[in-house]
């Protein structure tokens, strides 16, 4: 060993410390990452006037129904919520109609999916069948994806839906390769319209003059924010992902998937209020998970 | 070149006899009028002309990163190591400070590659100011940046001989660094438990070994190559040095082999979970990246070359080994990604990004050789200040 006893002494301390400083770091913010830091209590009481002029009736359709649940748990503070959906796949047909809804809602680009139908077909012909599996984010419990963000862009609200701060965020699509279900996806900065014959004659027929088609440049309003992707701007560059459609729920109306379902097989609502739709299917034992071996404990449960 | 060092006092510490000064530079400028190129094309159309997409988000880049960081670390813990064990040919801390050097352009190549990749580059800072420590990314962050201190102070020490009692414990700690981030860049894919194909706890021990397989590989490749024309070191100091670094690499390779043997073993007899993505990496598109460049050109003729007694072919068998190394990397990162766990999500909703398959596009090959380009002007420059500084300690006494 080249080292004397001063030498061997200092460098003892040094790996020592180097070791405990290290381990510190790891322990306090894992021992912190369960604390919300997102605002809870009486002023996160929403007072909706949603269907106050709409009576009450018996037998009502499902989507009136829910619209009811989410006002009255909207007037419970945000931890005492417990968002949930619940997904009938002996309804779905595939229609994808909730998948088309969400990406007209949320102004997704190419590339950016957040509610894809998976279709699998068993057997053989003339015993063939068909299953689709609508894939939202499952907004897991245990989120895999919130602990390996490297800069705390994403997290888990006190309602049970985990976010992603676009402002924040890095893109290093770390968030992307944790997530079991291939929830969320990377916005490269794709546009529709990019290889879209152009107008390069003063022919106001054509409808794209620009290096894309101007809709595409219309904000999204997602997290109730107005977002513009123009100028490689958040969201472009950022992981992104289903929020329940959290715009939609703060102001008392159902996530575009449920609303745009032309079967009634998606349903959603608080499973903390032991009366509400979802309450009670997913109190039946045909109600399961996605991979539930993976620990993830969604809060996207399918009827079978 | 016969020049001494009172003659060539900023000299960049090569022997011109063995690799002519123009190659290196014909070297430089071919990767970076390349390098500029793509490095353009990244800066205009962003990630659009690169391959990877949401469901095999990283590539190239971030193999690059795994591996450059990979090759920091082994370099700085047999480099540094063999100073604090004071070993035969690394006494010297001229060659001390080289090592440095290169462990440090060698981590800020990595660290480049990772910033290519990131899709808001201008938030990277965030990392330090916003860290979640529970996340392996923060954490290996923050080990590369107190890496760098310490090698950095320990670069300015061994300059200053009267202070040179925390030059040691300095190293020693430069290496614990050198140790945790080459063998957490494994738990880096370790801890994804959507992978199965990742989630093993030999990953770790795989990436520090080729971490020290690649980092001595390089070292010995350097060190012969660009053999100071006034080095420290006697002929036989010198000779042990390679020597030692020969059996360093052959030891990894083989260390590696066998673990790896290992990995894809069990996974490769289990029937279930772990099988597609091995049978991606032995027999899918890219079988020629395990077969060829990673067990042939990496593997076995390294080992044959350096079973001989030539110090050329020890040198070919380094940079063999530095270079293809990379294709550990890929190996884990892209067959671990392309195995999805929901059945026909690929086919739900159709895009180019949303596909699981990779493969690297022109951009990216152009944007590696940029990384490379910049990784040996860094080592050039930092060359150039270690013999300045070197001349003036000297003259200084």
């Amino acid at each position: 060993m080249g080292m004397n006893r001063r030498e061997f002494v200092r460098a003892t301390a040094l790996v020592g410390a180097g070791i405990a400083g290290a381990t510190a770091l790891v322990v306090k913010d894992r021992a912190t990452a369960s604390k919300t830091r997102d605002p809870v209590g009486p002023k996160t009481i929403r007072s909706l006037t949603v269907l106050n002029n709409v009576p009450k009736q018996e037998n009502e359709d499902l989507l009136i129904r829910m619209q009811r649940e989410l006002v009255k748990a909207m007037s419970k503070p945000v931890e005492q919520r417990k968002w949930v959906m619940v997904i009938d796949t002996r309804k779905c047909v595939g229609c994808h109609a909730c998948t088309i809804g969400c990406v007209a809602e949320n102004k997704l680009p190419p590339g950016v999916v957040y509610r894809p139908v998976v279709t699998e077909e068993f057997g053989e012909f003339p015993n063939v069948q068909l299953r689709f599996t609508p894939r939202p984010c499952m907004q897991c419990e245990q989120p895999p994806c919130v602990p390996v963000c490297p800069v705390s862009a994403t997290w888990r609200r006190p309602d049970g839906i985990t976010v992603i701060d676009y402002d924040k965020c890095i893109g290093c699509r770390y968030c992307l390769t944790a997530c079991p279900y291939g929830a969320r996806t990377s916005d490269f900065g794709a546009y529709y319209t990019d290889n879209a014959a152009r107008n390069n004659s003063n022919n106001a027929d054509h409808a794209i003059a620009g290096p894309h088609a101007a809709w595409e440049d219309q904000p999204n309003f997602e997290y109730a924010k107005n977002w513009d992707r123009s100028g490689h701007q958040s969201p472009m560059g950022n992981a992104r992902k289903c929020h329940f459609c959290l715009h939609r729920l703060e102001v008392g109306e159902l996530p575009t998937c449920v609303t745009t379902c032309i079967g009634r097989a998606t349903y959603f609502g608080d499973h903390n209020d032991p009366d509400s739709l979802v309450s009670g299917l997913i109190a039946k034992n045909n109600c399961q998970t996605l991979l539930p071996h993976k620990g993830t404990k969604p809060r996207v449960f399918y009827i079978v | 070149m016969s020049m001494t060092n009172s003659t060539r006092p900023f000299s960049i510490l090569y022997d011109e006899h063995k690799v002519p000064s123009w190659v290196w530079w014909g070297v430089w400028l071919v990767l970076m009028v390349l390098g500029t190129w793509g490095v353009l094309q990244r800066v205009i159309h962003g990630h659009l002309p690169a391959g990877y997409g949401s469901y095999v988000p990283w590539g190239l880049w971030v193999a690059i990163y795994f591996h450059c960081v990979g090759i920091a670390g082994g370099t700085m813990l047999v480099g540094a190591g063999g100073f604090v064990l004071d070993l035969p040919g690394f006494r010297s801390r001229r060659l001390l400070r080289m090592t440095i050097v290169l462990s440090a352009a060698s981590i800020a190549c990595g660290l480049m590659g990772v910033w290519f990749d990131l899709g808001h580059m201008l938030r990277a800072y965030t990392i330090y100011t916003h860290a979640t420590f529970t996340s392996m990314m923060a954490f290996n962050s923050w080990m590369y940046t107190a890496f760098c201190i310490t090698a950095g102070i320990a670069f300015f020490l061994s300059y200053r001989r009267n202070r040179s009692d925390w030059l040691k414990p300095l190293l020693c700690l430069a290496i614990l660094f050198a140790i945790l981030f080459p063998s957490q860049s494994g738990a880096f894919f370790g801890v994804v438990d959507a992978k199965p194909f990742w989630n093993s706890a030999l990953l770790p021990v795989m990436f520090l070994i080729s971490a020290i397989t690649a980092g001595s590989a390089l070292l010995l490749v350097i060190r012969e190559t660009l053999r100071p024309t006034d080095d420290p070191d006697t002929p036989d100091e010198h000779d042990a040095a390679l020597r030692t670094l020969r059996i360093v690499v052959v030891s990894g390779l083989i260390a590696y082999f066998v673990s790896e043997f290992a990995e894809l073993s069990i996974a490769y007899w289990n029937p279930t979970v772990h099988a597609p993505a091995v049978e991606l990496i032995l027999f899918g598109p890219y079988w020629w990246v395990f077969w060829i460049i990673h067990l042939l050109i990496g593997g076995l003729i390294p080992l044959i070359f350096l079973s001989t007694q030539s110090r050329g072919l020890w040198v070919v068998a380094g940079f063999l080994v530095a270079v293809t190394f990379i294709s550990t990397r890929l190996n884990v990162l892209v067959p671990g990604q392309a195995v999805g766990e929901i059945r026909g999500l690929q086919e739900a909703f159709h895009d180019d990004r949303l596909k699981y398959v990779y493969h690297a596009t022109l951009m990216e090959y152009l944007v590696g050789f940029f990384i490379v380009a910049i990784g040996m002007m860094l080592f050039w420059i930092g060359q150039r200040i270690n013999g300045r500084l070197t001349h003036r300690a000297e003259t200084s006494g």
